[in-house]
């Protein structure tokens, strides 16, 4: 029996990452995704493991995540014990993708886990069953985080970085962040390029005015907003002014920004 | 000077503005290492030197505060187009704003708005002798339709000036041989302007092109000495380090780097000048000796340095100052809500999550009849105390001296910071040490205890920051090695080892450029080695030439306008501890 096909999550290539990726999985390496925050690294995986035809455990990474639930942990049922599986654990035993979105958010004794699998023996100890899994050829762990400057206190420990491979991304360029925009929002072309010019000038402040650059997320937010009918700058004060900054002084600056670009 | 009437009730001041333009202004592609500064004496004029973006220091040309507030937005978006300086000043505004207007369609209706309100404030055309009456005509259609082409021809001169455009002839020092254009366009513009800037222009250039040279160049930078700001600190209204042009006078012993002696021998040497005066701060003990990174060597020199730890003199005890009181209240109620890391304690008799392993040994030992009471069977999440310790080093050079564009020196802006930080830290409960640093030579390191980890932040401790005074140079090395290995001892998780610097790191001797910026990557090197996480945050506009090789891209942030050091060095510090 084949699984149902899957529809491809769109996702527009910047340079050869698809290929990368794609070497990477065959010849059995971890990969590592850093790249701000919304510039498509969670997007870019979902639709790589549908293109590769893997299942895909994405887990999204917080400080109280714990090595446990990762790997799996006993529960009480009817007077007896018995073992669940964590996320990284079923993807070992059934092979895909394993995804841990913003693995630097997780505690350090977490990433010790990782190590394991991620070197050449590909192999998955779990202390509490006494089992060692070996990850079959189609398992892949993928990681990402976000190395701006305000993660300076969170970085990944070298002994952990230098298992993956890594690929770097970046908000995509004008041309490739319209074509996103045009398949994401189905706006018209006059706006999205409008839409792109004023992203360009909000990237600008990024470090100086902002901690970060407005994110190719929030401007399909905000293009959606307009597609379905919503006065440019209402959606872009809403989708985008807001969400990036509460500075009162910050906020009046951008929408000043907005207005320049959008008419009344 | 103006020919246009003045409505002082509907006047918007710069001030009102100066947080939002600049914004503005780097977003549509303006330098973001610029300043914004009210222009003086230049009408309601907007223009832009190597270092400043000089904006009117009030508007009052229109009727309403709305008018005059969009003129403002208007000249701000302007002055970020690339202008054209082959084109008459007619037309390089024209062409500018028809840019401007072509990439920011949201401003057209209000550019028109306000075209249309200043037109009705010139003269009529037919009122004016025929020769104006037609560049009043060009000006007037290239003001209402700026996309239409213009003839270069147009004579300007008498007619009353277009503060809608930038300045016809900014004081900007630009000597180039083949200024013919903009002369050519400067003799043609209305009467009013020409005239030099606040500032000489041959003094500005060299500033300019001295500021270009690239940390690459390891070039061999001359450095303020400490007589020249004896005498002339006080006059130093510009705000840059005053680092140019006196190699030549002056008792200065420093050795090459690139040469092959070795570093000559300067210790002990006072050039003649009364360091230690009766009031100098205070030694703590014979000093401490610390290596220093020998770029040329390519090793460690071993007590190569000897760092003073010391108490400022002329400290009591002080209470917050009062200008500070309301921004502490508003920081320190920020500070509280940073939540304190939690961990998980097992055994407890009641707690949100149950005790797994617990509750199984628990069933165990019941199966087998060994049941024993009610034990702890739940897991609780006690709040702890955050493990982080942070130390703050402030850079106390004399440099600091320097004022700023708004007149405060940078030396108070420290000591602002470090008291704002302090008061927010005490709030989030986070263990810290407040230090600065200053130097004169390698056996000179004064490394001034304001805060130690073990004491607390009171009257006592605030009086020595709020006695802060600017010190001599800059052996940063030195002063992060001690720093670190101050931080490293504290019993934390996470160490962060903040330091706030307005320049380069420079001493008298040959710590200096190459030498320097290496010496202090190395001490970089070795705080991480030792578990700390160094961070730096500077006031210098240039850092970005150096700071990345030293910290590394994610290591440093340049802060934009000093004024803002305080409110950026505590929202930082929460950003990266949260």
């Amino acid at each position: 029996m084949t699984a149902p096909e899957r529809e491809l999550p769109f996702y527009q290539p910047v340079g050869d990452e698809c290929e990368l990726f794609e070497a990477a999985w065959r010849q059995q390496l971890p990969v590592l995704i850093k790249g701000p925050t919304g510039c498509g690294k969670t997007r870019f995986v979902a639709h790589m493991a549908a293109r590769l035809n893997l299942p895909l455990i994405t887990v999204s990474c917080h400080d109280d995540l714990t090595a446990a639930d990762l790997v799996g942990r006993h529960l009480i049922g009817d007077g007896a014990t018995y073992w669940v599986d964590g996320p990284l654990t079923r993807a070992v035993r059934e092979g895909g993708i394993c995804y841990l979105d913003e693995v630097v958010e997780a505690r350090k004794d977490t990433t010790v886990v990782l190590h394991p699998v991620t070197d050449d023996r590909r192999v998955l100890p779990i202390e509490r069953t006494g089992e060692t899994l070996i990850a079959p050829k189609n398992f892949m762990l993928v990681v990402s985080y976000n190395p701006g400057y305000q993660h300076v206190l969170k970085s990944l420990k070298p002994s952990t970085r230098q298992r993956f491979v890594a690929l770097a991304f970046d908000f995509p360029r004008p041309e490739v962040e319209t074509a996103v925009l045009k398949q994401e929002s189905g706006l018209d072309d006059a706006r999205i390029a409008q839409l792109v010019t004023l992203a360009g000038q909000l990237r600008r402040l990024a470090g100086y005015d902002l901690e970060e650059g407005v994110s190719t997320r929030l401007l399909v937010y905000a293009a959606k907003l307009m597609a379905a009918g919503m006065a440019p700058r209402r959606a872009c004060r809403t989708a985008l002014v807001e969400p990036l900054s509460d500075d009162t002084d910050t906020v009046a600056a951008l929408a000043a920004i907005v207005d320049a670009q959008f008419a009344a | 000077m103006n020919a246009y009437p003045v409505h002082p009730d509907a006047a918007v001041p710069l001030a009102a503005m100066e947080t939002l333009l600049p914004v503005l202004f780097r977003a549509l592609g303006g330098d973001p290492a610029l300043k914004l500064k009210p222009a003086g004496g230049h009408g309601a004029h907007a223009w832009q030197d190597e270092a400043t973006l000089y904006l009117p220091e009030s508007i009052a040309l229109f009727d309403t505060a709305e008018l005059n507030r969009r003129l403002y937005l208007w000249l701000a978006a302007l002055s970020a187009e690339p202008v054209d300086e082959t084109l008459d000043w007619l037309n390089r505004n024209r062409v500018a704003a028809a840019a401007c207007l072509a990439r920011q369609p949201g401003l057209a209706a209000e550019y028109r708005s306000l075209v249309e309100a200043f037109l009705a404030l010139r003269p009529e055309p037919d009122s004016l002798p025929d020769e104006q009456r037609l560049a009043e005509l060009a000006v007037r259609a290239a003001l209402t339709d700026p996309a239409r082409e213009q003839p270069a021809s147009a004579n300007l001169a008498g007619l009353a000036p277009v503060p809608l455009w930038l300045h016809p002839n900014p004081p900007r020092p630009q000597a180039k041989p083949d200024a013919g254009a903009n002369k050519q366009a400067g003799s043609a513009a209305p009467t009013e302007t020409p005239d030099n800037g606040p500032r000489a222009k041959q003094g500005d250039k060299q500033a300019g092109e001295e500021k270009k040279v690239a940390l690459t160049d390891f070039k061999f930078e001359a450095k303020p000495r400490w007589e020249d700001y004896l005498s002339d600190h006080r006059d130093n209204q510009g705000g840059g380090e005053g680092g140019q042009g006196d190699e030549e006078k002056g008792p200065r012993a420093t050795g090459a780097i690139d040469g092959d002696d070795a570093p000559p021998a300067t210790s002990g040497m006072t050039y003649g000048f009364a360091w230690h005066t009766e009031n100098d701060d205070t030694p703590l003990g014979p000093g401490i000796k610390l290596p220093e990174w020998d770029c040329r060597k390519n090793a460690l020199v071993p007590d190569y340095c000897l760092l003073k730890p010391m108490l400022p003199a002329g400290a009591s005890r002080q209470p917050l100052p009062d200008r500070l009181k309301s921004l502490a209240r508003h920081i320190q109620r920020q500070f509280q809500a940073l939540t304190p890391e939690r961990s998980r304690k097992s055994g407890e008799f009641n707690g949100p999550d149950i005790d797994l392993d617990r509750v199984i040994r628990f069933f165990v030992e019941r199966h087998s009849g060994h049941a024993i009471g009610e034990p702890g069977l739940y897991q609780a999440w006690p709040q702890k105390e955050r493990s982080l310790a942070c130390l703050l080093l402030a850079d106390l050079s004399l440099s600091t001296e320097n004022r700023l564009p708004s007149g405060h020196k940078i030396i108070d802006v420290i000591r602002d910071s470090l008291a704002l930080f302090a008061e927010a830290l005490t709030a989030s409960g986070d263990r810290f040490g407040l230090y600065g640093f200053s130097s004169i030579q390698r056996d000179e390191v004064r490394f001034l205890v304001l805060k130690d980890f073990s004491e607390r932040y009171d009257d006592e401790t605030r009086g020595r920051v709020l006695a802060l005074r600017p010190g001599y140079y800059t052996r940063m090395g030195a002063a992060i090695r001690q720093a670190s290995a101050v931080i490293a001892e504290q019993p934390a998780e996470r160490r962060l080892l903040l330091i706030v610097s307005d320049g380069k790191p420079s001493d008298l001797d040959h710590y200096d450029g190459r030498y320097a910026v290496e010496d202090t990557r190395e001490s970089v090197r070795e705080a991480r080695a030792l578990g700390v996480t160094p961070f730096c945050v500077t006031v210098d506009q240039e850092a970005s030439a150096y700071l990345p090789h030293i910290f590394g891209s994610n290591g440093f942030v340049v802060v934009q306008q000093a004024e803002t050091l305080p409110q950026v060095l505590t929202r930082l510090y929460a950003q990266m501890t949260r």
